[in-house]
């Protein structure tokens, strides 16, 4: 309804005589006593006239006039805008409530700023992980297409470069796809040779994610299909090495030791794949040979949706083309899965985020239970004031108005405060995130504020509003009639032990959940990785420079034995991707008499490494032996294989002796022998699932693999120390070849576990803050309850009742809330601990000592809370309490 | 001060249609209304200005500092075009009330 112009217009103008006469007040005021005094004078002079003397012309006006007083407090009403007034008052009323009592404030304001705070960082990692938008336009159209393997245990798998091909060209359902694969880079020519984190990108993911370069251009097309060397750094790079000046762009820089030319930074906020961590990207540029590679498996592709088309359709669509695509070339034919690009991103850590958030905001909730108790006893013990001034005239409504703008400027107070307590929370969380976030930054950004703001505002309502409500004109009635004497609670006593039952139930499923984490973690901690991990010193030593096979073995025997030199050097050894670090890395194997069909699901890891690994890292043997001096380049050389393959391909049987051949290769493939099973080696991290490895000697792996470019020592000191040692020692074979990712086992443990004991840990720490909240609203709760049955106690003592039986009582009284509490949150806790499943790393929990523990823990710190008021209920004496009657 | 109590819709209407010709202040709105009733309705200040401020707010009234009869300062308030409006409306929802209470009256 459109309202007519001219009431609009009369509208506008009521409004701005209203706002007007609010600024102007002063002047009104003074007008309006003149006006008073004027009238006032009309009637003294008309009683004049009408024959009456002076005095009793004044005496009959003023009489006439009223009570002045009420009159300017009525005229006022109509002139000023009413509620920004009253808001005044009651906000000066309010301070100085809080001021008075700095006690009862402070507690409340850091109850409030614990959980305001600790929302507001929740909250900034959820936004920055979850919610807020990816750098690329529209991110929400763009997605990622595997290859479907679940045939050899990898449901989603890296694609390949013809199937990248294929697709752009054949597809329905997107503007275009682009692809990207992983790289290797080694900086150097600058200082130090340096291993930065790169990736290749075909030339079209710049319009594909819809990215404008900051300084310079990208590249294009024809660049990637002709090879040429050309780069794009990120800002970080930008900043880092050549310090954000404008003349990098055309600058030459070595990669790998080819001369690329940098042509573009990215902005600051630009990230692209996996990690925000990439600091370069330059063409893939693939060779007519690898676009016919359909076992090529490192690349994964990016897409846009055309308008209009669904997730649905594209899944479909793209899982037929792949089938169609797939065909002619593999023995398994094999689908394509599509997947939204920021589930890839963030996907990971969103359970344990949501969770967390969960608990910060039970935390909030008890936290706004405990103060909701608070007020109401306190405004119990002001029920005297409250009631003399509801009867001079102040309504209900305003009555809890003033209680609102209290209970609102407490809930302030402690956002600000708990603004203050987020930041350094969030600079913890941030190291929270998983490594594929890379550096992420919490800020508060609006979204976050106006978050943290919302919870305030929320949570002082909550409280305020509760207990306000709940006050019945009886007890205003009675508030006038005993003078205010004891501290009687609100009418409804009910309702607060309602209250507490419910906070100590979200106290429960706190507590039980961060123990099933913690049960989990400690699991996960504990767990045997296959390898002795005290002192023992990687690092990563490229071998790109030693192309050739019997150079890169020379060079990497060399290096070995120059660092078994070193003092303090026990033993070392090297692999081609060091335990707990690589996913993946797979091949395809075939044994004896199969044909090309069965072995379609027969991908085991690949991993080369050289005599003393096995010795350096103490694996252990299920049978057979480590490779020795026996084992030299030959055409059938042996390999060792872990309980997995062994149990896999020979079950029941000893696999010594058994042989098989890496099948893509047909003929010309060696034929290994198994002369060594391995127990387990947790090679692709702490907490992933175990797969069929096979192990060879670098010596014997000419024919296909990498070169064992990880380096393992073993110390008889505190291996850091060994570091710049190392570095010399393999500097002064080579000085150009990078040394890079020194770091020890147990650093890398340490990474793989910083996740899950940040989160554990977080979980336990808000568990325990509900549970200590949740016991002080109990103890809250039953002081005020002895305070106010302070006569009945009396009484009953009189009558013979001894204090023991009184602290019982009260004990009694105290438990029976917890036990309803304790009962009810195990019963949610069932139920939560559902969504906390892919959490738990994999292990089935073990339900009764958690549920055991919380409730012990439970029941004794409830115990303690009730102690000290039931305490006071026994030591009650009937005299004094009694003469107050 | 009324003798009669009157509702504050039409107590609007009487100063609306007092100042329908003159411009007055306060006290003379109070006195024309007394005088036209014989003093059945005297209007206090307690509703006379707050229902004169309430009105020049809403618009349908102006005020303006003028000089009274006896040389002293006092406020003087003039009808709007959008009061003259307001008193019509209020006129004739007034007239429609009366008949239709007399009608009710009149049944036995």
């Amino acid at each position: 309804m459109i309202p007519h112009p001219q009431r609009l217009l009369h509208f506008f103008s009521q409004c701005r005589r209203r706002a007007l006469s609010l600024l102007r007040r002063r002047r009104l005021h003074r007008e309006m006593e003149e006006e008073m005094r004027f009238h006032l004078e009309m009637q003294i002079e008309q009683n004049l006239d009408a024959g009456m003397t002076t005095e009793e012309a004044r005496y009959a006006a003023r009489r006439q006039f009223g009570n002045q007083t009420w009159l300017k407090e009525a005229s006022r009403e109509m002139w000023s805008l009413n509620w920004i007034e009253t808001l005044v008052q009651d906000v000066r009323y309010g301070a100085r409530m809080l001021w008075k009592n700095p006690g009862f404030s402070g507690v409340a304001i850091l109850t409030l700023a614990l959980g305001v705070g600790a929302n507001t960082a929740m909250f900034s990692a959820v936004d920055a992980a979850l919610i807020r938008p990816l750098p690329y336009l529209d991110a929400d159209r763009l997605v990622m297409i595997w290859d479907e393997m679940s045939h050899i245990g990898f449901p989603k798998h890296y694609s390949t470069p013809p199937e990248w091909l294929e697709w752009r060209r054949s597809n329905t359902v997107f503007t275009d796809i682009a692809a990207t694969q992983p790289l290797k880079a080694i900086l150097s020519g600058m200082g130090e040779p340096e291993e930065i984190p790169a990736r290749k990108v075909t030339a079209n993911v710049w319009t594909v994610l819809g990215v404008q370069p900051l300084l310079g251009r990208v590249f294009n097309e024809d660049e990637d299909a002709h090879g040429v060397r050309v780069a794009v750094l990120s800002h970080a790079m930008w900043r880092r090495r050549f310090g954000g000046s404008p003349d990098v762009i055309g600058r030459s820089i070595s990669l790998n030791d080819s001369a690329y030319e940098v042509i573009g930074v990215m902005p600051q906020a630009f990230y692209f794949m996996p990690g925000r961590d990439i600091e370069l990207w330059i063409p893939t540029s693939f060779s007519a040979e690898m676009l016919t590679q359909f076992s090529w498996h490192d690349v994964q592709c990016v897409a846009r949706l055309k308008p209009g088309v669904t997730l649905q359709q594209t899944r479909e669509s793209m899982a037929a083309l792949s089938l169609r695509v797939s065909a002619p070339h593999v023995d398994v034919p094999r689908s394509a899965v599509v997947t939204p690009l920021r589930e890839e991103l963030t996907g990971k850590t969103r359970t344990s985020l949501i969770v967390l958030l969960g608990a910060s905001a039970s935390v909030l909730l008890i936290s706004c239970v405990n103060l909701a108790n608070l007020l109401m006893s306190r405004w119990a013990a002001r029920r005297h004031e409250t009631a003399v001034r509801a009867a001079l005239g102040a309504g209900r409504k305003r009555l809890v108005a003033q209680f609102l703008t209290e209970s609102l400027m407490l809930s302030g107070f402690g956002s600000i405060a708990g603004l203050a307590l987020a930041i350094p929370l969030m600079r913890f969380l941030e190291t929270l995130v998983p490594e594929t976030m890379g550096a992420i930054r919490l800020t508060l950004d609006w979204r976050v504020l106006a978050f943290s703001a919302g919870v305030a505002i929320a949570s002082g309502l909550a409280f305020g509003l509760a207990p306000a409500l709940g006050w019945s004109r009886r007890a205003l009635q009675e508030g006038l009639r005993d003078g205010g004497r004891g501290a009687l609670g609100p009418s409804k006593p009910w309702f607060q032990h309602a209250l507490i039952v419910l906070e100590t139930a979200l106290a429960v499923v706190l507590l039980t959940n961060g123990g099933l984490l913690l049960q989990s973690f400690e699991h996960l901690r504990r767990l045997d990785l296959g390898i002795r991990r005290d002192n023992l010193l990687t690092f990563e030593t490229p071998l790109l420079r030693y192309k050739k096979f019997e150079q890169s073995v020379l060079f990497v025997n060399a290096v070995l034995e120059k660092v078994r030199a070193i003092p303090g050097v026990v033993s070392a050894g090297a692999i081609s991707n060091l335990p707990l670090t690589e996913i993946a890395q797979t091949t395809r194997y075939a044994l004896p008499g199969q044909t090309g069909s069965e072995t379609r699901t027969q991908d085991a890891l690949s991993r080369v490494v050289t005599r003393d690994y096995f010795v350096t890292v103490g694996a252990r043997l299920r049978e057979g032996r480590f490779f020795d001096g026996s084992d030299q380049r030959t055409n059938s050389p042996a390999a060792i294989v872990n309980e997995s393959f062994a149990d896999r391909n020979f079950p029941g049987r000893s696999a010594l002796g058994e042989r098989f051949k890496f099948g893509w290769l047909e003929e010309k493939a060696y034929s290994y022998t198994i002369v060594g099973v391995l127990k387990e080696i947790r090679e692709r991290g702490v907490a992933e699932d175990l797969k069929p490895v096979i192990y060879r000697l670098h010596e014997q792996a000419d024919q296909t693999g990498n070169r064992p470019s990880g380096v393992i020592i073993r110390a008889s000191v505190n291996p850091s120390s060994l570091a710049p040692a190392v570095q010399q020692a393999i500097w002064s074979l080579d000085k150009n070849q990078p040394v890079t990712r020194i770091r020890t086992l147990e650093e890398i443990v340490d990474r793989q576990l910083s996740g899950p004991s940040q989160s554990s840990a977080l979980l336990s720490a808000f568990a325990l803050l509900a549970l200590l909240l949740a016991a002080l609203g109990l103890y809250g709760v039953l002081s005020a309850s002895v305070t106010q049955r302070a006569n009945e106690i009396g009484v009953r003592m009189a009558l013979g009742a001894t204090s023991n039986k009184i602290l019982f009582s009260f004990g009694m009284r105290g438990l029976k809330l917890t036990l309803f509490g304790l009962v009810l949150g195990l019963g949610l806790a069932i139920i939560t601990t559902r969504l906390m499943t892919p959490l738990l790393y994999g292990f089935e929990p073990n339900y009764l000592p958690i549920a055991a523990a919380s409730s012990l823990i439970l029941l004794t710190t409830a115990m303690a809370a009730c102690f000290i008021p039931a305490r006071r209920a026994s030591s009650v004496d009937p005299l004094v309490v009694l003469r107050n009657e | 001060m009324t003798k009669v109590d009157i509702l504050q819709g039409t107590l609007d209407m009487l100063i609306l249609k007092t100042l329908s010709n003159d411009e007055m202040h306060g006290f003379a709105i109070a006195m024309r209304i007394r005088q036209l009733t014989d003093e059945v309705i005297q209007i206090g200040e307690g509703s006379l200005y707050p229902a004169l401020y309430r009105m020049e707010l809403k618009g349908w009234i102006k005020a303006e500092w003028g000089i009274s009869e006896n040389n002293r300062r006092a406020k003087y308030y003039k009808l709007t075009r959008a009061g003259r409006k307001q008193l019509e409306g209020e006129v004739a929802s007034y007239a429609k009330l009366t008949v239709a209470i007399a009608k009710v009256l009149q049944t036995a």
